[in-house]
């Protein structure tokens, strides 16, 4: 529960059992007190199991970037979003059907250029006012004019008509098939325009200036209001008491930094933490008793192995290189060592399961054929840097994989210096001079495929393309504008294998592992699930 | 001449010497002598275990994290690897370590220290300013800056070290020259014709150099856990190096593996343990409390 609060309740008891004392006779003023301290005694627990009882709390390692919902872009701003900023467009709890959320019904023309929303004119953001088209065009172009990581989501957008108040028309500069799945994608949230505009709030990187205000407050429509962000410490939400849909069961939740995986399930043991949401396999296997629920669920989380032809030191890293480090990985092992057997390899960047990965075949170990490459490329002796972030996520210690991946390479020839540093080092590197190998992890943001390709194809511009500096590929950027215009899903999942089967060819992105995931939970909380667009939405949860 | 200044003043520490030695209880000539032979055993692990070493410390000897037992007799880490060669090669890194920085700080401090108090007046003032400056912040905070600001490493990591360490031993000579300069051998032998220099080399460093040692000997333990230390918190050693703050650090992550930490925990407080004993006997030996008084 939280302390203060305590501590005001204590200070208006102990006034009530001081007034008691004035009281002219003597022996009264003493049963007084004693009743007052007995009430002190009796009333102030159960205050506080009422509190502790609304309050969820939280264990996470946060990878917070920015609370700006234009440039928010973490596994944790996912649920932070979806929290405090709600979508058009939500998912439906089997993680596959569009449900309304602030649009009660949408259309598309036959050539998905044009997409209209119908706002439910219910919706109002926490200060009362209504939702409004205006609202969503300005969330919308601002999160594309910012360019932040995640502007790539609506970097189709030509137009937004926000002529009614209670309709949104949106035109693309190209057919994109996607277009619904990506509004349920939590970055995608609506932000109120007038509050965010008074307090600086532009769609001109140049001229923006609302971050450090978003740090510190909301302007959302959601089931939550930022209360609180501390970095390293935590972050608090407080329940939005004037929302507009079905209100939450908590009061007041509370995210608290806590890397690593040990203290997340010893907290949730002792039952300061109501869940704990990174744990590793090893760690979750001791987890047992009536007090604590462990849940296993597949998710479409990975890790995976960057190569960087174009970087710094990179040089070596030949098409035919790069297939001999391909080849050379023990996947099964990485599975083994990483995530204890609690997951499988991933045979493209587009994680199994998504569109398109039917039939893809697991990569496989051929520690031959990679020397047999190597050398039919004069390869001897190569060294790389491997620079990679110092982490553990989804249960993957990077340092254990990175050395499992040093001991595989090391096999065929290739000597792998590994670098671990902090993960602000890292991205000041990758995005200066570029890494010849690193690690890194992703977390779907929406429910198509196409994402992948925009974020790890060698589309021209795409983040990958950037980091890794090798030559974009035209084909895939065609095959992704043709998913685009396909409205047929089992069609336009046949063009996403072609461009998984092309990003396996690519030889840049090598996934290493997708990792299940552990949610374990005390045994009263109800409505965890893990969730494709937005992590976890905190408005499920409830104390039972 | 010279040589009959100088054993006016030896007898007299060699007399102190035994007298000290004598007296010390039984307990304390045991603690030393163990700690001599734990450092010893340690010294000759890592001098000679690449010829019977059983596998290498990067080898993968069986299923990852596996207890104790007869296949690895401290078990496996996450990668499968035997912890106890680990920590045995471990050795090779840490204590080299140890030696290289107290030779440096050793050597830069006594440096330091020796022109601070030879040469007096402005140049002492300044050099000790720097000295102050430098012990104003804590060792560790310094160490991680340092290392830091240089990138994460092993060299970083040493470099730092030299320099937290150094103004300790400067310090020390210094406070040593100044108390033996005006003593009788040494005003003597600068009335008979000595040049400072062969003064300062001849009568006053020979005189000053024991506490410097006893020191140094002592600081070797506690240099083994700045390093585990800066590796611990990811600026020391690299992966899949054997050092032993890394590899306390991989037991933090395998936390309900307690075998992971429990070996490199151990050889730490060994080493340093019997490094503190050492000291200690040298600390006795030469009576250096009565130098420090």
């Amino acid at each position: 529960m939280d302390p203060t609060r305590e501590t005001v309740m204590i200070r208006e008891l102990a006034r009530t059992s001081s007034s008691a004392r004035r009281r002219p006779r003597r022996g009264l003023g003493l049963v007084a007190v004693a009743g007052a301290l007995a009430t002190v005694v009796g009333v102030a627990p159960a205050a506080a199991r009422q509190a502790q009882a609304d309050t969820l709390v939280i264990d996470r390692g946060m990878d917070i970037n920015s609370l700006d919902p234009a440039r928010a872009y973490c596994d944790t701003c996912q649920i932070f979003m979806t929290a405090v900023y709600e979508t058009l467009v939500g998912l439906a709890p089997d993680n596959t059907t569009l449900v309304p959320r602030l649009a009660t019904s949408w259309e598309s023309n036959a050539a998905q250029t044009t997409f209209t929303f119908h706002l439910d004119p219910k919706a109002t953001f926490a200060d009362g006012k209504p939702v409004t088209s205006a609202d969503v065009k300005f969330s919308w172009e601002r999160l594309k004019g910012l360019a932040g990581s995640a502007s790539y989501m609506v970097s189709t957008i030509q137009a937004i008509d926000a002529s009614d108040p209670h309709t949104v028309v949106v035109t693309l500069t190209q057919p994109n098939s996607a277009f619904l799945a990506q509004t349920n994608g939590s970055y995608l949230g609506i932000v109120e325009q007038s509050v965010a505009a008074a307090n600086g709030a532009t769609a001109d990187p140049t001229t923006d200036k609302a971050e450090p205000w978003f740090l510190a407050h909301s302007a959302g429509s959601g089931p939550f209001v930022l209360e609180s962000y501390e970095p390293g410490n935590e972050l608090r939400f407080r329940r939005n008491d004037a929302y507009w849909g079905t209100k939450p069961a908590f009061a007041e939740v509370v995210i608290k930094e806590t890397p690593q995986a040990v203290t997340q399930r010893q907290q949730l043991e002792q039952g300061e933490a109501d869940i704990a949401m990174q744990l590793s396999a090893d760690v979750a296997s001791g987890m047992a008793g009536p007090d604590v629920s462990v849940q296993k669920v597949p998710s479409y989380n990975f890790v995976y192995l960057a190569l960087s032809p174009g970087a710094a030191g990179g040089e070596g890293l030949t098409p035919q290189v790069r297939q001999a480090i391909r080849l050379a990985l023990d996947y099964h092992g990485l599975v083994d060592v990483t995530v204890g057997g609690a997951g499988r390899p991933q045979a493209s960047p587009i994680p199994n399961g998504f569109a398109g990965t039917d039939g893809l075949a697991e990569p496989t170990q051929d520690v031959a054929k990679a020397k047999e490459l190597l050398s039919a490329a004069g390869v001897t002796n190569l060294t790389l840097d491997a620079t990679f972030p110092s982490l553990n996520v989804y249960g993957v210690d990077f340092s254990t994989a990175m050395q499992k991946v040093q001991a595989d390479l090391q096999a065929v020839g290739i000597t792998l210096k590994l670098n671990p540093v902090e993960i602000s080092v890292w991205a000041d590197k990758i995005g200066k001079d570029g890494i010849p190998v690193t690690m890194l992890y992703f977390a779907p943001d929406f429910t198509d495929s196409s994402q992948y390709v925009q974020y790890f194809g060698l589309t021209t511009g795409s983040q990958w393309q950037s980091w890794s500096k090798a030559p974009a590929n035209t084909q895939e950027a065609d095959q992704l504008s043709k998913a685009f215009a396909e409205p047929d899903p089992a069609r336009r999942a046949a063009v996403y294998h072609q461009l998984a089967t092309m990003m396996i060819d690519d030889q840049v992105i090598i996934p290493v592992v997708n990792p299940d995931l552990f949610l374990a939970a005390r045994s009263d909380i109800q409505g965890m699930h893990y969730s494709v667009c937005c992590n976890l939405d905190l408005a499920r949860l409830s104390r039972g | 001449m010279n040589a009959a200044i100088a054993p006016t003043v030896e007898p007299t520490a060699a007399r102190r010497t035994s007298r000290s030695a004598r007296h010390r209880p039984a307990w304390r000539r045991g603690a030393a002598l163990a700690g001599l032979v734990v450092l010893g055993v340690w010294i000759v692990i890592a001098l000679t275990l690449p010829w019977w070493s059983p596998h290498g410390p990067r080898d993968v000897v069986g299923p990852r994290l596996r207890p104790p037992g007869r296949h690895a007799w401290m078990g496996t880490d996450a990668l499968g690897r035997d912890v106890l060669i680990r920590t045995l090669w471990g050795a090779r890194t840490s204590l080299p370590v140890a030696v290289i920085v107290i030779a440096g700080a050793v050597l830069l401090g006594c440096l330091i220290g020796a022109v601070a108090g030879a040469a007096g007046g402005l140049t002492d003032a300044v050099l000790m300013r720097l000295v102050d400056i430098t012990m104003a912040f804590p060792p560790v905070l310094l160490a991680m800056a340092i290392t830091a600001s240089r990138g994460p490493g092993i060299g970083n990591a040493l470099m730092a070290m030299v320099l937290v360490w150094w103004p300790i031993y400067a310090r020390l000579l210094r406070s040593q020259i100044v108390a033996v300069r005006h003593r009788e051998f040494v005003e003597s032998a600068t009335a008979v014709g000595a040049s400072p220099l062969l003064t300062l080399r001849r009568y006053i460093l020979p005189m000053s150099f024991t506490p410097v040692l006893v020191n140094a000997s002592m600081d070797l333990g506690q240099v083994v856990m700045l390093t585990a230390a800066l590796s611990f918190i990811g600026l020391g050693a690299r992966p899949p190096s054997p050092e032993w703050g890394a590899m306390i650090t991989e037991g933090a992550t395998n936390f309900y593996q307690w075998w992971i930490a429990l070996c490199p925990g151990l050889a730490i407080v060994t080493v340093v343990l019997a490094c503190n004993f050492v000291g200690d006997a040298l600390r006795d030996t030469f009576d250096v409390r009565d130098t420090f008084e």
